[in-house]
């Protein structure tokens, strides 16, 4: 099912903007930690290698990447907790 | 739109815009640098970082010797094209803009860059030349680096997690040049292209070879960023999140170069002992430690900092440059104290650092062949059973 990103409530934002390989990954996880299966963690961040890092952890470690939005300077991912 | 376009426009993503898989990076490097040391000489990195140190106490007073010019000196040409093969990279892909992280991550640079310099200085090589380049020249000291930097890459991961607890921190931002990434991508190209003419049609006796060493290092700079090629993610992970496919690409790429580097110095075209350096014992295992660790917190290793530097990640910026002051500073006290020194043959050595081995000597080419490619097999199933059993996996 396709998630429209504009419409996610996130139930937790944490901030990885101007952070390089490995706290982005390293924040999304410990992050994660705190969430009930289903709840939903965005996460703020600017290292290009997050666009790879991310969806490849979330497959490894069965949570759902729902996606990645653009904003002014900085990108949003969606995490759904397996 | 006609289907030419279409299918230029799609080449065009494939290649200059969408991350290649890190083996496909492997192989491209590995391609790059056989060359490489076929027209002239084993890639590095540290050397180059060392020269730009030496300039900066040179001109502050502290040292009497002047160093080598840094666009007439092939080390220092080596990061001059990796630098500008990774930033045409990440213009073309748009991914140019200053990342301008949280202030602890300055100190940790600044620390981390620090353990860098000391560590490549210990192994004479950073964990490319001490490393990489060193097992594919088949000097000994590589495989014991290789061991010292996993150690210390463990040690590395315990502290993060450490700090990930105790020392939360936000508020970084990013200074987004997207925008102006086509632009800089022109510039970069036509000022590649010029530079290396310019270096071809010089009348200096080495202009031909730097020019071959400028936009070789090009290509491993721009296959390096494309493919996102990290050996700090290659022996990082397995203890993080159990992730090889960074570490099956680097083993090919070690294997590959192996062969093709071990054909160039069997065939006497590259002198033998070429990169291989007095540091097999203390030297490159604890210069492997040290580096380990220092890269693992920096998030980028000797060539994995340079292309996040090409990409504007200021972190990287720092570490490059406490990289580079204090390797300068540790070998220079080594060449005070003789710690290293040009013994009567003419030999480098080194008393407290290890000895010169050159594998070959002892097992020949074949077996020494064979010894890279039977490590390499065993690291690619270690890290294949990890992937499936998290059992290296350390818990956050």
């Amino acid at each position: 099912m396709a998630v429209n990103l504009d419409e996610i409530k996130p139930d937790l934002t944490i901030d990885c903007k101007g952070l390089s390989c490995p706290m982005p990954l390293l924040k999304t996880k410990k992050a994660i930690q705190q969430l009930q299966s289903g709840q939903i963690l965005e996460v703020l961040g600017t290292d290009p290698g997050s666009k790879n890092d991310i969806p490849g952890w979330c497959e490894r470690a069965g949570h759902e990447f729902l996606g990645v939005k653009e904003d002014q300077g900085f990108m949003r991912f969606y995490v759904r907790k397996g | 739109m006609s289907v030419f376009k279409e299918k230029a426009g799609s080449v065009f993503r494939s290649l200059c815009v969408e991350n290649w898989s890190p083996l496909m990076g492997g192989i491209v490097i590995a391609f790059f640098v056989i060359l490489l040391e076929a027209w002239y000489r084993p890639w590095g990195i540290v050397g180059g970082l060392r020269n730009w140190g030496d300039w900066v106490f040179y001109l502050l007073g502290l040292y009497e010797d002047q160093p080598p010019h840094p666009l007439w000196f092939s080390s220092s040409v080596l990061n001059i094209g990796f630098l500008w093969g990774a930033f045409l990279s990440a213009t073309l892909a748009r991914e140019f803009s200053f990342r301008v992280p949280p202030g602890i991550e300055f100190v940790k640079a600044i620390v981390s860059g620090i353990l860098m310099g000391i560590g490549s200085a210990l192994a004479m090589g950073c964990n490319i030349g001490g490393m990489y380049m060193a097992i594919n020249n088949l000097a000994a000291n590589g495989l014991l680096m290789w061991i010292g930097l996993v150690i210390g890459v463990r040690f590395a991961v315990k502290y993060l997690y450490w700090e990930i607890e105790h020392l939360p921190a936000g508020g970084g931002f990013e200074i987004n040049l997207s925008k102006i990434n086509p632009l800089l991508a022109l510039i970069a190209i036509v000022g590649l292209f010029l530079a290396t003419r310019a270096y071809f049609g010089s009348e200096h006796d080495n202009g031909a070879i730097l020019g071959g060493c400028l936009i070789l290092t090009a290509g491993i700079g721009y296959a390096m960023h494309r493919s996102r090629l990290c050996i700090v993610n290659a022996l990082r992970e397995p203890f993080m999140s159990g992730e090889a496919a960074m570490a099956r690409a680097v083993i090919v790429s070690l294997l590959l170069t192996t062969i093709g580097i071990a054909v160039l110095k069997a065939a006497g075209i590259r002198d033998e002992m070429a990169y291989v350096t007095p540091t097999f014992g203390l030297g490159a295992l604890l210069g492997g430690i040290i580096f380990g660790f220092g890269m693992t917190v920096a998030g980028g290793c000797g060539s994995g900092s340079l292309w996040r530097v090409a990409e504007g990640q200021l972190k990287l910026w720092v570490v490059a440059i406490f990289f580079g002051l204090s390797n300068s500073l540790v070998r220079h006290l080594f060449s005070v104290y003789e710690i290293i020194y040009v013994n009567d043959e003419g030999e480098l050595v080194s008393k407290w650092l290890g000895k010169s081995v050159f594998m070959p000597d002892y097992l020949g080419y074949a077996g020494t062949i064979l010894l890279v490619a039977v490590f390499l097999l065993i690291w690619r199933i270690l890290v294949d059973w990890n992937e499936e059993t998290n059992r290296l996996v350390l818990e956050l």
